[in-house]
């Protein structure tokens, strides 16, 4: 009992104040009311209401915990966060108890310590020796927790032979794997399923030592957020099926990267071993994604080792692909260029291009005489159109959500769209209590709005509706989220200029908050917009060029009919997908984990990926391959590395190099006024949304049209429907 | 007096860590006592006025050098756990080079020697600095601070919020 813990000394006393942020810290500071508590003897400030646990993290003590997580509720059932609290008469869980003035915790004292081998002891009494076979082993809180406070000895004996406790495993679906012996019935699971997710299927069966985690009833776990639990288990007993006995913590290689499956920009660790993808995790962004990833980002990577373009390819005489080197695909793509006349070169970027790929093609194009850039999402270019930042921006930033009091969403399914942002809306609609309004078809967003209508006359005549009358006229801070499949739409640009209107006229005079929101769908959109690219490829049908690029573009914006006979169409991508299949040249490209590149997310924020694994076979970065290209033609460009392209990016636009900061847009009431000359008319029809179900979230774009894992998704869902 | 001054410098050289470098060839060692040097009042002090670079003689081979990329971070909390043991102190690490599988043994492989390099600062001007001296080029990645709201176990049961939610 009275053994020295060498680990638990340092995690308790050696630990800076990390845990809090600056922000938690400045509000400490200016409200004058904080509670003066003392951990292990050491003052310290803490803001009233807090509990003794959230004390100790502000001290710089990280008190051992099972059930308790920052950005779940408070449960208190594993008992693992006891803490001696002086002139109590036992040890109090710290994780619930609120803290009071002139408290004085002891986080390391014999009581303490006592406890925390007590809990330990019960806990593994009933949690299986599985360590060695375990996915959880060597990340996992119960084997570290156990080795700094539990006790050196077992005094678990089964004299009558009944064996430990033992609980069916459930099947919840393609991507959670469970092994509920393991389960420690720290419902932290349950609890995000509830709160986060905001999908109420896992729950608790049984009271004590019969308690289970399940489902009820056998069904899957249907949300588009239910990888996290894997992360959030402290144990091994909900752990991922597409990585089950795979790799080992220990042997992974960790690079940070930025997801590019939605428009949010998610932080993730590319985990790699031995040149290989292992898995993807989420990593902490307060401004982004806190801490959760969605599936689509967390599964799809198996999708980035298939279909993949290896080496670069030209079309034969019978129309077959076949196999060639750099130099026969490029003098290809060089005779086809210097053939034509500038002016009947385009090139039209996909949903997940980077904007080194896209500046490099863009400085190409410009330098053979072409002004014909475009994107596959469509974006009304009348009125002010994208010249103006603020009207292709989440503006008020997926943080501002939280400070919002009341929201508009016009046209988008954010579930499934920016899965991440609709969590944050759960969260403000939970813990702020706000109100949402919501335009479009009926679908379940996991929170209650008021459904204001699904057609466009319920847009026009959203003044009279009751929501703007009682909630969003009367919001200090609203905020109107438009989704991009809206702006898809013929008449895209009344819709955007009636929903600016509305957000100006809502917009409070003085006030720095931003109304009007975008939402993008996907992640290259807004770098390219920002570089000025032209949204749509309206362009290429009408002047039917004689030589097309298509970078990354694989969502059959345009076909081969849409084209002249004699186009030349050359594919630049990661996957053979539709692109490739109507290509005549083929250049493989790397997926956004084989390179360094720059996303902007819809809120404007610049971030970069890093190389985590390298293309395959003959695959290379999409810059470098235009640099090359241009070269051949003999109009190099200017930038031979990465450091360079990037100041050739600061050229264009300052904000694409600097990182992780939200560049504020603004011109609100100018862009309106451009937006008044507009003599279109809203279509009278109802909002259509491509994503409605879970089963429509899964295979959006190449590398999760190749993952067998996103398949089984579908699959499951269409099973489950 | 010149000769003065390089006895002092060899003196002071001796007693910095820029004496680890002396393997060096001999060119790079002239190259180094030939800077400017100033004398304080102090005798035995001297002051270096141009930025330190020991990329000359460190002995990296130059494409260790100029061609790569470093990135100053601190490393994330793992999401699969509640410690944040490791998520506290500036890391410097290299930009990945290609990896392989031996083809005889299955074992992971690399021609980069500095790919299992990464060291660790208190802050990330000292980690800057050390790229400096180097001459590598590097980017600074902020920290993204963990922020907390205060919490209730009462907020469980109030019975006219929203964080009521049952079914646990």
């Amino acid at each position: 009992m009275l053994r020295l813990l060498p680990n638990s000394r340092i995690l308790s006393k050696a630990i800076p104040p990390v845990n809090i942020s600056y922000k938690a810290r400045e509000c400490a500071s200016k409200a004058a009311e904080t509670v003066e508590v003392f951990v292990d003897d050491k003052p310290v400030q803490v803001q009233p209401g807090s509990t003794v646990l959230q004390a100790c993290a502000q001290a710089g003590v990280e008190i051992p915990r099972f059930c308790y997580h920052e950005r779940l509720s408070i449960a208190g059932n594993c008992r693992m966060c006891l803490v001696e609290v002086e002139r109590s008469p036992k040890p109090v869980a710290s994780c619930a108890m609120p803290v009071m003035k002139g408290m004085k915790i002891k986080t390391d004292s014999p009581i303490t310590k006592k406890a925390r081998e007590g809990v330990m002891e019960f806990l593994l009494v009933n949690h299986p020796l599985d360590c060695p076979i375990c996915d959880q082993g060597g990340e996992c809180d119960l084997q570290d927790q156990s080795m700094n406070f539990g006790s050196d000895k077992s005094r678990f004996t089964d004299n009558q032979f009944l064996g430990k406790r033992a609980v069916e495993d459930k099947d919840i679906g393609p991507l959670v794997k469970t092994i509920m012996t393991r389960c420690i019935q720290c419902t932290r699971c349950v609890r995000f399923a509830n709160e986060i997710a905001g999908v109420s299927d896992l729950g608790t069966t049984g009271r004590g030592n019969d308690l289970q985690i399940g489902t009820y009833v056998e069904k899957m776990f249907k949300s588009e957020l239910s990888g996290n639990v894997i992360d959030i288990c402290p144990v091994g007993a909900l752990t991922s099926k597409p990585y089950a006995f795979v790799a080992r913590p220990w042997e992974l290689r960790r690079v940070d990267s930025i997801d590019t499956m939605d428009a949010v920009g998610s932080n993730i660790v590319v985990c790699t071993r031995g040149g290989d993808i292992m898995r993807i995790l989420p990593r902490i962004h307060e401004g982004i994604n806190e801490e959760w990833l969605a599936d689509k980002s967390r599964f799809s990577y198996d999708g980035l080792k298939r279909q993949r373009l290896t080496s670069p390819m030209i079309k034969d005489e019978s129309g077959n692909l076949i196999s060639v080197d750099w130099e026969t695909a490029l003098l290809r793509v060089c005779d086809a260029i210097t053939s034509v006349k500038g002016a009947e070169i385009a090139a039209i970027a996909g949903g997940q291009v980077d904007a080194e790929a896209l500046i490099a093609m863009k400085d190409l194009l410009n330098k053979l005489g072409s002004e014909s850039l475009n994107t596959e999402e469509i974006f009304p270019m009348d009125g002010s159109g994208t010249d103006l930042r603020s009207n292709y921006l989440l503006n008020s930033s997926i943080e501002g959500i939280e400070e919002s009091d009341a929201i508009l969403l016009i046209g988008c399914n954010p579930r499934y769209e920016a899965p991440l942002l609709n969590a944050r809306i759960r969260k403000a609609f939970i813990h702020n209590e706000i109100e949402v309004g919501y335009l479009g078809p009926k679908i379940d967003l996991s929170y209650n709005y008021q459904h204001l209508g699904d057609t466009t006359t319920s847009l026009e005549n959203i003044k009279s509706s009751q929501f703007y009358k009682e909630h969003l006229s009367k919001a200090k801070k609203p905020m109107i989220i438009l989704g991009s499949s809206a702006l898809q739409r013929a008449d895209g640009t009344a819709v955007f200029a009636k929903t600016q209107q509305i957000s100006n006229e809502l917009k409070e005079a003085g006030s720095s908050w931003r109304v009007l929101n975008v939402l993008q769908r996907v992640a290259s959109q807004v770098a390219a917009l920002d570089i000025g690219y032209r949204p749509g490829v309206e362009n290429v049908r009408n002047n039917k060029p004689k030589v097309l690029f298509l970078l990354h573009a694989d969502n059959e914006t345009v076909r081969r009919e849409d084209l002249g006979k004699d186009c030349v169409v050359i594919y630049q991508g990661s996957h053979g997908d539709q692109g490739a299949l109507m290509a005549d040249i083929v250049l493989p490209g790397a997926a956004y984990t084989e390179k360094e590149g720059t996303y902007v997310n819809t809120e404007g924020r610049a971030q970069r990926t890093l190389v985590a694994v390298n293309p395959p076979g003959l695959a290379r970065n999409d810059w470098r391959i235009t640099r090359a290209l241009s070269e051949m033609i003999g109009q190099p460009l200017s930038y031979d590395n990465t450091n360079e392209i990037r100041d050739r990016l600061a050229e264009m636009s300052p904000n694409l190099v600097k990182f992780d900061t939200v560049e504020e847009a603004n011109y609100f009431k100018q862009s309106e006024e451009l937006f008044k000359d507009i003599k279109e008319k809203i279509k009278q029809d109802s909002f259509s949304l491509p994503m409605i179900q879970l089963k429509d979230y899964f295979m959006t774009d190449p590398i999760t049209r190749a993952s067998p894992t996103m398949a089984q998704c579908v699959k499951a869902n269409n099973k489950e429907a | 007096m010149a000769s003065l001054k390089v006895v002092n410098f060899l003196q002071v050289l001796s007693q910095r860590s820029l004496i680890r470098s002396f393997h060096a060839s001999n060119q790079h060692f002239v190259d180094i006592i030939h800077r400017p040097v100033t004398l304080s009042g102090d005798k035995n002090k001297i002051t270096i006025n141009n930025t330190e670079d020991i990329s000359v003689i460190s002995g990296v081979p130059e494409e260790h050098i100029k061609e790569r990329r470093v990135r100053i971070f601190v490393p994330p909390k793992n999401a699969m756990q509640s410690g944040t043991h490791g998520s506290k102190t500036w890391r410097l690490e290299f930009d990945t080079r290609e990896r392989w599988e031996n083809p005889l043994m299955g074992w992971s492989s690399t021609g980069d020697p500095l790919s299992n390099t990464h060291v660790e600062f208190s802050s990330k001007e000292d980690a800057a600095a050390f790229c400096e001296k180097n001459g590598w080029k590097y980017q600074i990645d902020e920290r993204n601070w963990l922020q907390t709201r205060p919490k209730s176990y009462g907020a469980n049961f109030s019975w006219n919020k929203r964080t009521r939610i049952g079914s646990k």
